[in-house]
C-alpha cells in the first residue's frame, strides 16, 4: 500500500491479486447474491483507490480493506431489503424443486473447486448453508475471522463492538456450525 | 486456571491468539479437566472440518478492477490529483533520510552564511579619526596652525577666522575677481577656484595635480614650505592671473622657513611688482609688519604709507602708522636719556644701563616667524 501511495500502479495490481479472492468470498457469503458480488468487490477496490491518500497506516491494511468491504455489504443489504431481492432461503425453480437459492450457490461454486479437492460436497454444502443461516452479526464475525483471517481485536474495531462480544458471537457461530456437522462421519473422526 | 477462565480464553486458544504463559496454563487445565477438554476438542474439530473452501472469483474480475482503477485515475479531478501528488510528496518528505539530508543542508548553508560575514577575514583597512576608511572620498587634512601676527594690534585690526578658507584661496579669489572685471571671459582656473571656495572644502581634499595652485597650497598647508615656495614661485614665474597670489604665497612660505629677515625684502618686492592687486597690497602690509618687527621703522613706515591709497587697508594703515610714530618718539626720547646719562657718568663695566629700552624696541626682532610658522 505504501508503494501504491507513492504512485506505483503495479503495487495496486499486487494488492488486487492478493485480496480479491478473499474479498469476493466475504461479499458472497454476506450478500448471498452472486449477481452483486462482482460489482461490490470491484467497488471495494475503487473505494480503496479513491481513499488511498487518506490511509495513514495506523491500522493494518487488511483491517481497513475489510472495513470498506463490510460497509459496502451493509449498504447493499439495505438496498436488497428495499428491492426485495430473492433470498437464499427462497426456493429456486418451480414448486416441485425443493432446492433453495443457497443450495444452488453452494453447488455452483463447490462442485467446481472444493468438491473436487476434498470430495466432500455434502459437507461443504452443509457448511455453506449453516454459515448463511447464521444471524447477521454472527455471520459477519465468523466470516471476518475465517475468511479474512483477522484477529478478534481487529474484528472488534471493524464492527464497533467490544472484543468479548466478538468472541461471544464467534462462539455461538461455531456452536451452530457444530450442530450442522454432527451428522457427518468426517466430523466424528476429527472429534476423536 | 479454572473452567470459567478457560471458557473465556478458549477461542483465543483455538485461533492461537494467547500469550505463551496463558496458553500453557490452558493446556495444563485441559489435561486434568474432561469438560474443558471436550469443549476444546469440539471447537477444534468444527473449525477443521467446517473450514470454508474459498470460491474462485470470476475470470475477469481482477482485470476489471485494474481497468476500473485506470479509468478512475484518468477521471480524477485536478484537485484530487494535486492532493494525491502532495500526498506522494509528503510520503517522500516524511522519510527520515530526506529529513536528515535537509537538516544537514540547512546547517551547512547557515554555517557558510556566518563564515562569509566573519570579521577579520578582509584585509586591514586604514581609517581616519572619524572611523571612515581612508580610501574613501574623505581625507584627513592636517591644517597648519595659523601664524600669529608679530604685531598684535595690527593682527587684531584684521581678524581672520581660523575656519575660513585658506589665505591663498581667499587672496586668489580677490585677484581673480579683480582680473575678471578687466577680462571679460572667466578662465578655467577661476571657475575651479570659485567652485572650491563655494564648497568651502580644503584644497587638500583631493590629490592636487602637479604644477597647480592646489598642489602648492596643499604643500603649504601640510608644512612642506620648501616645496610650497618652489611651486608658488614657478606659478608666479609663469605669470597670468594667479601670479600675484602665487608670489605672495611664495614669500609666506619663505617666511615660515627663515622668518621676517628673509621675507621682509621679498614682501616689498612683491608689493612693488604687483602694486595694483590685492596681493600687492597684502604684501605691503606684511612687509610693514616684518620691518616693524625687525626694528627697521623707516622701511615699515614706507610700506604702510603705500597702503593709505588702498581703501581696504587705509584705516588699518593709519592706525599702524600712528602707533609707529609713537614708538619712534619713544625710541628717540630713550636715546636722548641714554646720551645724557652717558655724558654725566660713564657706566661701569658690566653694569646694565639704567633705563634700557625694551628689547623688542631696539633689538632686531627675534625670528618669531620661525617659531610660529614652523
Amino acid at each position: 500500500m505504501v508503494r501504491y501511495q507513492r504512485g506505483d500502479r503495479e503495487a495496486f495490481a499486487l494488492l488486487v491479486k492478493r485480496y480479491n479472492k478473499q474479498v469476493y468470498n466475504f461479499v458472497l457469503r454476506q450478500l448471498r447474491t452472486p449477481a452483486l458480488c462482482e460489482d461490490v468487490t470491484q467497488e471495494v477496490f475503487m473505494r480503496l483507490v479513491q481513499n488511498a491518500a487518506e490511509f495513514k497506516h495506523e491500522a493494518r491494511f487488511s483491517t481497513w480493506l475489510y472495513a470498506i468491504t463490510r460497509n459496502l455489504c451493509i449498504d447493499q443489504l439495505r438496498r436488497l431489503q428495499h428491492r426485495r431481492h430473492p433470498s437464499l432461503d427462497q426456493p429456486v425453480g418451480d414448486a416441485t424443486d425443493s432446492r433453495t437459492l443457497g443450495d444452488s450457490i453452494a453447488s455452483q461454486h463447490y462442485t467446481a473447486s472444493a468438491e473436487r479437492s476434498a470430495g466432500a460436497s455434502e459437507v461443504q454444502a452443509s457448511i455453506v448453508r449453516a454459515v448463511e443461516a447464521l444471524p447477521e452479526d454472527q455471520r459477519e464475525v465468523f466470516l471476518l475471522r475465517e475468511i479474512a483471517d483477522l484477529p478478534f481485536k481487529d474484528i472488534a474495531e471493524i464492527t464497533g463492538v467490544p472484543e468479548n462480544t466478538v468472541k461471544s458471537r464467534m462462539r455461538y457461530a461455531l456452536d451452530r456450525l457444530k450442530q450442522a456437522l454432527c451428522e457427518f462421519e468426517e466430523y466424528a473422526r476429527a472429534l476423536r | 486456571m479454572d473452567c470459567e477462565k478457560f471458557d473465556r480464553v478458549v477461542l483465543d486458544l483455538l485461533y492461537g491468539e494467547l500469550d505463551e504463559l496463558t496458553e500453557a496454563a490452558a493446556k495444563r487445565h485441559i489435561e486434568h479437566c474432561s469438560r474443558c477438554k471436550g469443549v476444546s476438542s469440539g471447537l477444534r474439530a468444527t473449525r477443521e472440518v467446517g473450514a470454508m473452501a474459498l470460491v474462485d472469483p470470476p475470470e475477469g474480475l481482477e482485470l476489471g478492477i485494474l481497468e476500473a482503477e485506470r479509468r478512475l485515475n484518468a477521471k480524477l479531478p485536478l484537485g484530487k490529483r494535486l492532493g494525491r501528488g502532495v500526498s506522494i510528496l509528503a510520503v517522500y518528505a516524511m522519510r527520515p533520510q530526506l529529513a536528515m539530508a535537509a537538516l544537514l543542508a540547512l546547517m551547512i548553508g547557515s554555517s557558510l552564511f556566518f563564515l562569509r560575514a566573519r570579521p577579520g577575514a578582509q584585509s586591514s583597512v586604514l581609517v581616519t579619526e572619524r572611523g571612515v576608511p581612508e580610501t574613501e572620498t574623505e581625507r584627513v587634512v592636517i591644517q597648519p596652525l595659523p601664524a600669529p601676527r608679530d604685531l598684535a594690534p595690527l593682527a587684531s585690526a584684521a581678524p581672520r577666522p581660523a575656519s575660513a578658507k585658506p589665505e591663498a584661496v581667499a587672496m586668489r579669489d580677490r585677484d581673480l575677481d579683480k582680473s575678471s572685471e578687466s577680462a571679460a571671459a572667466p578662465t578655467e582656473a577661476k571657475e575651479e577656484a570659485k567652485g572650491a571656495a563655494a564648497d568651502g572644502e580644503p584644497l587638500g581634499a583631493a590629490e592636487p595635480s602637479a604644477d597647480s595652485m592646489d598642489a602648492a597650497t596643499a604643500a603649504f598647508q601640510s608644512g612642506r614650505y620648501v616645496e610650497a615656495q618652489r611651486r608658488f614661485e614657478e606659478i608666479a614665474a609663469r605669470g597670468g592671473s594667479e601670479a600675484p597670489v602665487a608670489a605672495l604665497q611664495a614669500v609666506e612660505a619663505l617666511r615660515r622657513q627663515g622668518g621676517c629677515p628673509a621675507a621682509a625684502p621679498r614682501y616689498h618686492d612683491v608689493h612693488l611688482r604687483y602694486r595694483d592687486t590685492p596681493s600687492g597690497s597684502e604684501a605691503a602690509w606684511q612687509a610693514g609688519d616684518c620691518y616693524r618687527a625687525l626694528g627697521e621703522l623707516a622701511r615699515a613706515r614706507q610700506n604702510l604709507e603705500a597702503l593709505l591709497d588702498v581703501a581696504e587697508y587705509r584705516s588699518r594703515a593709519q592706525a599702524a602708522l600712528q602707533e609707529l610714530a609713537a614708538r619712534e618718539e619713544q625710541v628717540a626720547s630713550a636715546k636722548k636719556v641714554k646720551s645724557a646719562v652717558g655724558v654725566a657718568t660713564p657706566p661701569a663695566a658690566g653694569s646694565p644701563p639704567a633705563a634700557a629700552p625694551p628689547a623688542a624696541e631696539d633689538k632686531p626682532a627675534k625670528p618669531r616667524s620661525v617659531d610660529d610658522g614652523r
